[in-house]
C-alpha cells in the first residue's frame, strides 16, 4: 500500500465510469442504504482523497466479495478500495459481538475442549435468543459445531509420525474450520495426497488467516496473526514445501488480502500459496500423479462457486477434478454470492440481507435437489444447509470418499 | 490447461467464437479481462447502417475494412449464421441482412440497425412512425432516460405524445439510494407483483396512445420479464436503450456466456491474459495472472480484447500497443495524428487496430501468427460508429475465424 | 428587458469575471445603480482558467514587492470574507539539488519585508506536512498560501452584487458605446445566441473585461498597452497533495501545484500571444511535456497520476503608458481614468492585477466611480463576508463538524462548494438528493438550485456553478442527465440538444492534448454512448457560432 503519497492503489486511476460494476453488486440489490460499489469504491476514494471526513459509514454493508473485481472490465480493485477505506476511516470501533465472530481461532480452541456443551448449548433455543438479544448474533443461525478433537490433535496422535515416509511433501494450511469444526477435511486431504504419494505436514504454529478480524475491523490483530503466517509459510518454502489450504478464503485472503489490505508482501511465497484441488490439478495434468476411482461411486452433485474463489478464478481447479470422478452426475449452478460473507450473515442487523442476497441460489438448489453441494468455502457451506437442508461438502471430501484409495496408492507406486 | 482453442476476451466477438467452436465439439476456454461492452449496447446490432441496403454499402468501404478482407458474400453468410445462433443461444432478434430497419434512440433521434433485441420496436422507415399518438413514459427518479428529448424526436416525425412518469411504490426502495436507481437495478425489481403493478399503472396512463415508448429496464438476466409486461398492457410496448448499463446489453451477455458454458467451454473472468509464448511462429501458450504457470495450451488462439475501453489497444504517451503480446498495431505515429479536434468528426483513433493477414491473422514485426487469429473490434481499418458496423464485424469476423479453425 | 433598458444605471460594468463581479458587489453596497453585463457567462475568461491559488504573495516577494504585499492582504482578507471559497492549506517553496539554496535566503528576507509570514522548515519537516513533495528537497519554506476557487469566489460576488440591487446580464455583448461629445453615457449590447440588440444607459461604464478589455477600449476610442500572454495548466484525476508546491527560485515555468476540491493542478507555462488567439488558445504538446516534466520534480508522484484535462487561460498584461514596446510590464493593478487620461467622460478601465487582488482592484474601481458620481459611502468588501461565508469561521466550524456526520456524501460535497447557500438546496425527498453528477456529488437538488438561482442558461454554466462534468468521467455519465434536468427549464429539447452536443466537444477540448491512456478509453467509451447509442451526432451544430458554448 502506498501509505505515504495521497494516491489509492488498486487500480483507482483507471476507473472508466462505465457503471458495471454496480450491475454484479450483491448487496445493492438488496440494501439501499449501500451506496453501491462505484460510489463506495471509485467515486468515493476521490472525495476520501480529498478529505477524510467523506467516508461514509454505511461502506460496512460492503460484504467484500469481490464480485464487482471480477466484473470490472479495467481491473479496478473496487472491493479492495472499499476495504481499504474501512480500514483507514472508519471510527467504529468492534463490538464484543465483532471480537467473538473474529476470533476464530481463540472460540475454536475453547470450544473444542469443550464441544459437547458447546454445541448442545448453542443450539438451545434460549441461547440462541440470549446471543440475539446481547451479542445480536441472529437467532435463526446456527452455529457451527465444534469437533470434539482438533484436526491437529488427531494429526500428531494418528498422522504425523507417517508422513516422513512419503517421497514428496507439501504443507497443509488447515485454517480455523477444519481444525475446530470439520478434522475431518483435513484427514480427507491428508488420506488423497498420502495416495499421491505426498506427505502432509503442517505450519509451524499456524494461526488464523485473519480474514474474520480484517472484516470486523481488528486489523492489528489480523496483521499480527498474517506475519506469523508468512513467516512459518516462508520456513516451508525454504525446506521445498509448497503449502497448500483447503478454504478458498483463507487461500485468497492469504494471497490477495494480505499485500491488498495489510501491507504484507507475499511476492516471494505467494505463487507457493495454493488451493489444494489447484495443487492435485496440476499434478493430473502434468501426469505427475494418477486419481483412481471406485467403481461403485454415486453421487448428484451441485458445485456453488463461492466469491473468493470466483475472485482467483480457480473454481475450475476444483470443478474439474471433480468431474473427473465417473460417478458423478454433475448439476451446474450459476456463480452468485450466497450471502454469508464470512461473519457478515451472523449478525442479526445483516440477517435479512444476507438470506436475500442467497435466495435465488437456495431456490435453484432446491429445484435440482443434488445428494450434495460442493463448495470450497465453509461459510458457504453454514449459509446453504440452514437455507436448503442440502448437505455441503468440501469438493476434497467428495474426492476422498470417491477415491480408490488403494489403486491410488498403487498407481502412484506409493506404498 | 488444454484446449482446442483458447479465446482472449469475452465479448460478443470472443463469445461468437466460443459458440461456434463448441458446438462443433471444440473444448474451448474464453479468458476474458471482466465483463464486456455488450454491456452498453443499445440492444441493437449494426451490420451497415451507411446504407439501407448494408450489404451494397459494403462494397464501397476502404480495401483494409475486416468487411473487405470478408468479402460481399462471406459477410453476408456469416451474418445469417449470426441470426441463427443468437436464436439458438436464446436470444430472439429481428432484422434481416438485406435490408436495415431503425430503432428510435433515447434522445429522440432515429438510427439504422440490422438485428433488434425483441424489446424493441423495428421502425420501417427512418422518417415514418408507425403511429400517431404514443405515450412516453418513464419510472419516476429515474435519470438515464429523456422523456423530453424522445417527445421531441417524435414530434419532428409528426407523431403526438404526452409524457407520464410512473412512481411505484415498491420501486422507493431503491430510490433511497443516490445512485443506484440504475436500468440494471429496476430491472431486478421489476419482476412478478412488481411488474403488474406497473402494468396497470401503464394500462391507468396510456388513454388514447397507440403504443408505449419506455427504458429498457426489463428482463435483466431473461427476457420473459419483458414479454410478461407486454402481455399485461393493453397497447404495444416498444422499449428504449438507455444510458448504460444497458439491461437488453446485460442479458444478451449472460444469455451468451451461459449458452456457450452449456456447449462446455470454459468461461474465465475477471482474468487477465498477460504473455505467451511462441515457438517457430506458432502460438504455444498463454499465461495469465490468475493462473500463474498453469499455462493455458491450445492449438489455436483467437485475440478478440476490443479497441481502447477493453484495452485491446492501449495508448501509452507516444504510441499505441497491443499490450499482450505486442503484436503489429496500425496506427498513426505522432500523438497529434491520432485525434481531432472536433469530437464529432472522424476520430483517428477509433480506426486504430491490429494489421493482420487475409485470414485475420495478426503479426508481429510484419509474420503473421500461425495459429492466432484476430475478431472483432481490435482489427484495424474499421470505424464501427462512424460507419455503424460494430457488431456486423464482431460477428461476422467471430464466425469466419471459427470456421478458419474448424477447417484446418 | 424593458425594464433594464427603461433604467438610468449609475455604473454598467462590463465583465462578468472576478473583477467584475466584486465591482458590481462593491458598486452596489454603496447604493449605486448597477448593472453587470457579460459577453458570455461568469468566470468564461481568465478567472475560470487559472491555478486557484490564494497567494501568500511570497512569489512575487523578490521580484515586485508591491504585489507580494497586495497579495497578503487581499489573501488575509478572503480568508474572512470568502472562507467558502477558500480552502487554508497552507505553502511550500521547495529548494530541489538542481536550485541554488542561496535564493533561500533571499526569497525569505524579502517575504519579511512584504508582510509574508515565511519561515524556513527542514526538510524532513516539509516531507512529513506534505508526503507527495519531491524527497530529494534540500531546504523549504512554509507560506500561507492556500487554494481559491475562482468559480464559487465569482458566484458568490454576483450573488452579492444581486443581493444589494444589481441587475446581471449574461451572453450580451458590448458592441458600441452610446456617446454624447466627450462623454460616455451608455453601451450598446448584443445577444451571444438571438443577435438581439439593446441599448442600456448608465453614468458611468466600468471596463472590467479582462484582457478583451482592450477591445472595449477600442470600441470607446481610446487605446491601452496590453499584451496577452498564455499559460497552460494540467488538471489531475484526483487531490494528489494538501499544501501548494512551489519551487524556490525564480519564477519560472510550471511551478506551482496548487490541490483545489477534488484535484490538483499543476502551471503555468507562459507565452505572449496575439490578441487574435485569446478567444482559440489551445495547449500545445510541448507545453504538455513541460509541464509533467517540471510537476514531476515538485511531486514525483505525479507521474502516476491520471490526468483528466489540460487548458489555458490568457493573463492581461498592461504596459505602462510611456513605454509602448511592453518592457516594463507589471503585474500590479492598472486603474485608469479616461477623463484625466483620453478626455473621455464616463469611462473607467480597471485591469491588470490578478484573481488574488480582484478585490482591491473592484474597490479602486469603485472608489473612482464614487469620486465621479459625488458618493461619500466606503468601501466595506474586505468587512463583509460573501454569501456562503456568511458565519465566522470559527464557531461555523465547530457547528459543522457536529452535524456533518449526519449529512450525505452529496450534501457534505454541496455544503464545500456553496458553503452556508447550501441550506437553500432542495433535499426535501429521494429526487432531491439523486446524484446527476456522481464523479462530483452533484445532485438533483443542487441542479434545480443552480437552475434557479445562479444565471444557468447551459451545461457549460451548470459546471462553472456545480463543478458538474468536472471530475473523472468528463461528462460520460451526467452531461445526458444535466441536459435532461435543464430542459425543464429550457423548454426547447433541440436547444438543449445542441447544449449537449456541444458541452461534450468543450470537454473533449481539454482532453485531446493529453488524450492517451484512460482519456483515450474514456473519450471512446463517451462516443459509444452518445453517438452510438443515442445518435447524438446527428444533432445539428447550433446555429452560428459554438460561442454559447463558453
Amino acid at each position: 500500500m502506498n501509505k505515504h503519497n495521497n494516491i489509492s492503489p488498486n487500480g483507482f486511476e483507471q476507473c472508466i465510469k462505465c457503471t458495471i460494476c454496480t450491475v454484479y453488486c450483491p448487496m445493492t440489490a438488496v440494501n439501499p442504504d449501500y451506496p453501491g460499489p462505484k460510489q463506495a469504491g471509485p467515486d468515493g476514494e476521490r472525495y476520501r482523497l480529498k478529505k477524510p471526513l467523506f467516508y461514509d459509514e454505511a461502506l460496512k454493508y460492503c460484504l467484500n466479495c469481490k464480485r464487482c473485481e471480477v466484473a470490472c472490465p479495467s481491473n479496478v480493485r473496487i472491493g479492495d478500495i472499499i476495504q481499504a477505506a474501512r480500514i483507514k476511516y472508519s471510527k467504529h470501533s468492534p463490538k464484543l459481538r465483532d471480537v467473538i465472530l473474529a476470533n476464530t481461532d481463540f472460540m475454536g480452541t475453547v470450544a473444542t475442549t469443550m464441544a459437547p456443551i458447546v454445541n448442545a448449548t448453542l443450539r438451545l433455543k434460549p441461547v440462541k435468543h440470549v446471543m440475539d438479544a446481547v451479542l445480536a448474533i441472529d437467532h435463526h443461525r446456527t452455529f457451527p459445531s465444534y469437533a470434539s478433537q482438533r484436526f491437529e490433535t488427531w494429526y500428531r496422535k494418528e498422522a504425523a509420525a507417517k508422513q516422513a515416509e512419503y517421497p514428496k511433501q507439501v504443507s497443509y494450511f488447515h485454517g480455523c474450520y477444519a481444525n475446530y469444526n470439520n478434522p475431518q477435511l483435513g484427514k480427507d486431504l491428508v488420506k488423497v495426497l498420502n495416495a499421491l504419494g505426498y506427505g502432509v505436514q503442517l505450519l509451524e504454529k499456524e494461526r488464523c488467516c485473519g480474514v474474520a478480524k480484517i472484516s470486523n475491523g481488528l486489523v492489528e490483530a489480523a496483521r499480527r496473526d498474517a506475519k506469523r503466517n508468512l513467516s512459518a509459510i516462508r520456513q516451508a518454502v525454504a525446506e521445498g514445501r509448497e503449502v497448500v489450504a483447503t478454504s478458498s478464503t483463507c487461500t485468497f485472503t492469504i494471497r490477495d488480502e494480505y499485500p491488498h489490505l495489510l501491507g504484507l508482501e507475499n511476492d516471494d511465497v505467494r505463487s507457493q500459496i495454493s488451493l489444494a484441488t489447484r495443487f492435485i490439478y496440476r499434478l493430473i495434468e502434468e501426469r505427475k500423479a494418477k486419481l483412481v476411482f471406485r467403481k461403485d461411486f454415486r453421487l448428484r452433485v451441485a458445485y456453488h462457486t463461492a466469491c473468493h474463489i470466483e475472485r482467483m478464478g480457480w473454481s475450475i481447479y476444483s470443478t474439474s477434478l471433480l468431474r473427473m470422478i465417473p460417478g458423478i452426475e454433475w448439476l451446474p449452478l450459476e456463480s452468485q454470492c450466497c450471502g454469508i460473507a464470512g461473519t457478515y450473515g451472523f449478525k442479526r442487523e445483516n440477517y435479512n440481507f444476507s438470506q436475500a442476497i442467497g435466495e435465488k441460489l437456495f431456490q435453484r438448489i432446491k429445484e435440482l435437489n443434488p445428494d450434495v453441494v460442493s463448495t470450497d468455502c465453509e461459510t458457504c457451506k453454514w449459509q446453504i444447509e440452514m437455507s436448503t437442508s442440502v448437505p455441503v461438502e468440501n469438493p476434497i471430501s467428495i474426492l476422498a470418499r470417491a477415491l480408490d484409495e488403494e489403486a491410488t496408492r498403487e498407481a502412484n507406486g506409493v506404498k | 490447461m488444454r484446449y482446442d482453442t483458447v479465446i482472449i476476451g469475452g465479448g460478443l466477438s470472443g463469445l461468437m467464437s466460443g459458440i461456434a467452436l463448441a458446438r462443433a465439439g471444440q473444448q474451448v476456454a474464453i479468458i476474458s479481462a471482466g465483463q464486456s461492452a455488450l454491456h452498453f449496447s443499445s440492444g441493437s446490432f449494426e451490420l451497415y447502417g451507411g446504407a439501407e441496403h448494408p450489404l451494397e454499402g459494403i462494397a464501397t468501404l476502404p480495401a483494409e475494412h475486416p468487411y473487405q478482407k470478408l468479402g460481399v458474400e462471406r459477410v453476408a453468410h456469416y451474418a445469417e449464421q449470426t441470426q441463427e445462433l443468437l436464436r439458438e443461444a436464446g436470444i430472439q432478434t429481428t432484422g434481416s441482412t438485406a435490408r436495415n430497419h431503425y430503432r428510435f434512440t433515447p434522445i429522440g433521434m432515429v438510427k439504422p440497425a440490422w438485428l433488434s433485441l425483441a424489446d424493441y420496436t423495428p421502425l420501417e422507415s427512418a422518417d415514418a412512425l408507425p403511429w400517431r399518438r404514443v405515450l412516453v413514459a418513464n419510472l419516476e427518479g429515474y435519470l438515464d432516460f429523456f422523456p423530453s428529448f424522445v417527445s421531441a424526436g417524435l414530434a419532428r416525425l409528426g407523431v403526438e405524445s404526452s409524457v407520464a412518469t410512473i412512481s411505484l411504490p415498491q420501486l422507493e426502495h431503491l430510490r433511497k439510494s443516490t445512485t443506484e436507481m440504475r436500468a440494471t437495478n429496476i430491472a431486478r425489481i421489476l419482476e412478478g407483483d412488481v411488474l403488474r403493478a406497473l402494468a396497470e399503472a401503464l394500462n391507468e396512463r396510456v388513454g388514447d396512445a397507440e403504443a408505449i415508448l419506455m427504458p429498457a429496464v426489463v428482463g435483466l438476466k431473461s427476457d420473459k420479464a419483458m414479454f410478461e409486461l407486454r402481455e399485461q398492457v393493453s397497447v404495444p410496448i416498444c422499449f428504449l436503450p438507455t444510458m448504460p448499463a444497458s439491461v437488453p446489453g446485460v442479458r444478451t451477455q449472460l444469455t451468451l456466456s451461459s449458452y456457450f458454458q452449456q456447449l462446455g467451454g470454459a468461461y474465465l473472468i475477471g482474468d487477465n491474459v498477460v504473455r505467451g509464448n511462441f515457438e517457430d511462429g506458432r502460438l504455444v501458450s498463454v499465461r495469465s495472472n490468475n493462473h500463474e504457470d498453469v499455462e493455458f495450451r491450445a492449438d489455436n488462439f483467437i485475440i478478440a480484447t476490443g479497441s481502447f475501453f477493453s484495452h485491446g489497444l492501449v495508448a501509452e504517451t507516444n504510441r499505441i500497443v497491443e499490450p499482450i503480446f505486442g503484436l503489429d498495431v496500425e496506427a498513426d505515429e505522432q500523438r497529434t495524428q491520432w485525434y481531432a479536434k472536433d469530437l464529432y468528426a472522424r476520430q483517428p483513433y477509433m480506426s486504430y487496430g491490429l494489421r493482420s493477414d487475409d485470414r485475420f491473422r495478426p503479426m508481429i514485426e510484419g509474420r503473421p501468427i500461425e495459429n492466432l487469429y484476430a475478431v472483432g473490434s481490435i482489427l484495424a481499418g474499421q470505424r464501427a460508429i462512424e460507419e455503424g458496423t460494430g457488431g456486423g464485424v464482431a460477428t461476422t469476423t467471430a464466425l469466419y475465424v471459427a470456421d478458419l479453425i474448424l477447417n484446418r | 428587458m424593458d425594464r433594464i433598458e427603461n433604467k438610468h444605471y449609475d455604473v454598467i460594468v462590463i465583465g462578468g469575471g472576478a473583477t467584475g463581479a466584486g465591482t458590481a458587489r462593491d458598486c452596489a453596497m454603496r447604493g449605486l445603480k448597477t448593472i453587470l453585463v457579460e459577453r458570455l457567462d461568469f468566470t468564461a475568461g481568465a478567472t475560470g482558467r487559472n491555478h486557484g491559488l490564494l497567494h501568500s504573495g511570497a512569489r512575487y516577494a523578490v521580484t515586485d514587492q508591491e504585489s507580494a504585499s497586495e497579495c497578503i492582504r487581499e489573501n488575509m482578507i478572503l480568508r474572512r470574507i470568502a472562507s467558502h471559497c477558500v480552502e487554508e492549506t497552507s505553502g511550500l517553496f521547495i529548494t530541489l539539488p538542481e536550485d541554488d539554496l542561496e535564493y533561500q535566503k533571499l526569497f525569505v528576507e524579502a517575504c519579511g519585508r512584504a508582510g509574508i509570514d515565511a519561515a524556513i522548515i527542514d526538510p524532513k519537516e516539509a516531507r512529513l506536512l506534505e508526503p507527495t513533495v519531491n524527497p530529494d528537497l534540500i531546504g523549504a519554506v512554509r507560506v500561507p498560501d492556500g487554494a481559491v476557487d475562482p468559480f464559487r469566489l465569482t458566484t458568490a460576488n454576483i450573488t452579492d452584487a444581486r443581493l444589494h440591487g444589481a441587475d446581471i446580464l449574461t451572453y450580451h455583448e458590448v458592441v458600441g458605446f452610446v456617446r454624447t461629445g466627450d462623454s460616455i453615457e451608455g453601451v450598446h449590447l448584443r445577444h451571444a445566441r438571438t443577435g438581439e440588440q439593446m441599448t442600456v444607459y448608465g453614468s458611468l461604464v466600468i471596463n472590467a473585461a479582462g484582457i478583451w478589455g482592450y477591445r472595449i477600449a477600442e470600441l470607446a476610442g481610446v487605446r491601452i498597452n496590453m499584451f496577452p500572454s498564455k499559460g497552460s495548466l494540467i488538471i489531475f484525476g484526483h487531490r494528489v497533495n494538501n499544501m501548494v508546491i512551489n519551487r524556490c527560485r525564480k519564477p519560472a515555468d510550471a511551478d506551482i501545484l496548487v490541490p483545489g476540491d477534488t484535484i490538483s493542478l499543476i502551471g503555468t507555462t507562459s507565452t505572449r500571444i496575439p490578441f487574435d488567439e485569446v478567444d482559440h488558445m489551445e495547449v500545445t504538446p510541448e507545453e504538455v511535456d513541460i509541464l509533467m516534466r517540471e510537476g514531476e520534480k515538485l511531486a514525483p508522484i505525479l507521474g502516476q497520476v491520471r490526468i483528466l484535462r489540460a487548458y489555458s487561460g490568457v493573463r492581461p498584461l498592461v504596459a505602462s503608458d510611456d513605454d509602448p514596446s511592453g518592457r516594463s510590464i507589471s503585474r500590479g493593478i492598472v486603474c485608469l481614468d479616461h477623463e484625466v487620461r483620453d478626455g473621455l467622460k464616463g469611462f473607467i478601465t480597471i485591469t491588470g492585477g490578478k484573481l488574488m487582488t480582484y478585490r482591491l482592484m473592484a474597490e479602486w474601481a469603485t472608489d473612482l466611480a464614487c469620486r465621479k458620481l459625488g458618493v461619500t459611502v466606503g468601501c466595506r468588501t474586505a468587512e463583509l463576508p460573501l454569501p456562503g461565508s456568511d458565519q465566522p469561521k470559527d464557531s461555523e466550524g465547530r457547528k459543522r463538524k457536529a452535524h456533518i456526520i449526519e449529512l450525505s456524501t452529496e450534501q457534505k460535497a454541496a455544503e464545500g462548494r456553496h458553503g452556508t447557500m447550501s441550506r437553500y438546496i432542495p433535499s426535501q425527498n429521494a429526487q432531491d438528493d439523486a446524484l446527476v453528477c456522481e464523479c462530483e456529488q452533484v445532485s438533483v437538488g443542487e441542479v434545480n438550485y443552480a437552475i434557479e438561482n445562479l444565471y444557468v442558461q447551459n451545461l457549460i454554466n451548470l459546471r462553472r456553478r456545480t463543478r458538474i462534468g468536472m471530475g473523472t468521467c468528463q461528462g460520460e455519465l451526467c452531461a445526458c442527465r444535466a441536459a435532461g434536468l435543464l430542459d425543464k427549464a429550457n423548454r426547447c429539447s433541440e436547444r438543449t440538444l445542441q447544449d449537449l452536443r456541444g458541452f461534450l466537444n468543450e470537454r473533449w477540448k481539454g482532453m485531446y492534448p493529453i488524450a492517451w491512456g484512460e482519456t483515450l478509453a474514456e473519450i471512446q467509451f463517451t462516443s459509444w454512448l452518445y453517438n452510438g447509442v443515442c445518435g447524438l451526432d446527428q444533432v445539428k451544430e447550433s446555429e452560428g457560432k459554438p460561442v454559447i458554448n463558453q
